[in-house]
């Protein structure tokens, strides 16, 4: 017997409410590692409960052609995050220096290494000072591996959107990372 | 190597304690519980009068929210409604005739008595619901200190309503 697929559920939950519980069930541990990815487990546990009360409130207009409830899911997370910026910044600079550390101890040769302690903070700078709409394109992107299809859904974007957002990043990115890229940008 | 892979390196596992799981649960089943067997017996329920009161449950319901306890509607012969009871999470208002027991629509006395605050979860979000309704806004939203947000808004007969979002102070674990 097989279990009902998340437009199943959802339709159901119209008339008995309870049937929700299912995509809580299926999805939450998915959204409370995503979100714990970006603002720390406590803060997570917080926008979790808010992000079911939200797709509840809203199970109405939950769009039935849809295979995966997830990806609308991931778009009221990603909403939610909005509001908690600086927890985020925190967050990816500590994850940079992590990183940093990991990367540094594997390289031979220390030039290798400090190469490494200098270019994961950059990245996490970059990704910071990308504008919000990339920024969560990228990271739903190449952090929870959702497909552009996905992200669209999510983002509640045309899928070419999805795609030109993240060429933007990218340039974006590229331009931030190198050297004095964005300084020379900027003075002139 | 390429932006998008420099960035994937960022990524981290998050890791979080099963219970919060448990806990999440718990909440979003007594929220649902709370949608099927809405708490109907405040022991306080403000009265606002209305001149018209079949536009006000329409406007209160497309602009806020807040939806009618159909039992609970008076109806004369005529088709007029003189009362009527909305609910909103736990809080009920009723929604009654301008003049009846000595109350005074704004609309009628050109001045708001008081006003009524309503706990809402997302301040932004149902501000853009009013505005999309052709509500008048009397204070735009805004984040006050320590997460509490708010907005106002006039309803047509110009009752004005707050609506507030305020989360609660965390209480540190004992160590």
């Amino acid at each position: 017997m097989s279990s009902p697929s998340d437009v199943e559920a959802i339709g159901r939950s119209l008339a008995e409410p309870e049937a929700f519980g299912l995509i809580y069930d299926r999805h939450a541990a998915t959204l409370l590692r995503f979100l714990g990815r970006r603002v720390g487990a406590k803060v997570a546990e917080g926008l979790l409960g808010e992000l079911f009360r939200i797709a509840f409130e809203r199970r109405k207009t939950f769009d039935a052609s849809r295979t995966s409830a997830l990806p609308w899911l991931y778009g009221i997370g990603s909403n939610l995050l909005l509001k908690h910026r600086r927890g985020e910044a925190r967050r990816l600079r500590a994850n940079a220096r992590i990183v940093a550390g990991l990367e540094a101890a594997d390289r031979r040769s220390s030039a290798a290494a400090l190469d490494a302690r200098v270019l994961f903070p950059r990245v996490a700078s970059a990704i910071e000072a990308l504008p919000d709409d990339e920024r969560e394109t990228l990271l739903l992107f190449a952090w929870e591996e959702l497909s552009y299809q996905s992200v669209a859904e999510a983002l509640e974007l045309p899928i070419g959107t999805v795609r030109s957002r993240l060429n933007r990043a990218r340039a974006h990115l590229r331009e931030l990372l190198e050297p004095n890229g964005k300084r020379r940008d900027r003075s002139r | 190597m390429k932006p998008v892979d420099l960035a994937r390196k960022l990524r981290r596992e998050a890791a979080f304690e099963p219970a919060a799981l448990d806990r999440g649960k718990e909440a979003l089943m007594a929220a649902i519980r709370q949608e099927v067997e809405p708490a109907r017996r405040p022991t306080i329920i403000p009265q606002l009068p209305y001149a018209d009161i079949r536009a006000a449950l329409s406007f209160l319901e497309r602009a806020f929210g807040f939806r009618e306890i159909p039992a609970s509607r008076m109806e004369g012969a005529d088709g007029v409604i003189h009362h009527s009871l909305v609910e909103f999470g736990d809080g009920v208002i009723g929604i009654g005739t301008q003049g009846a027991h000595g109350a005074v629509s704004p609309q009628r006395g050109g001045i708001e008595s008081q006003y009524i605050s309503v706990a809402v979860a997302d301040v932004f979000a149902h501000y853009q619901r009013a505005l999309a309704a052709g509500a008048r806004i009397a204070k735009e939203p805004r984040e006050h200190a320590g997460g509490y947000r708010s907005y106002e808004a006039f309803d047509p007969e110009g009752h004005r309503w707050r609506f507030v979002y305020q989360r609660l102070r965390e209480v540190p674990a004992k160590a």
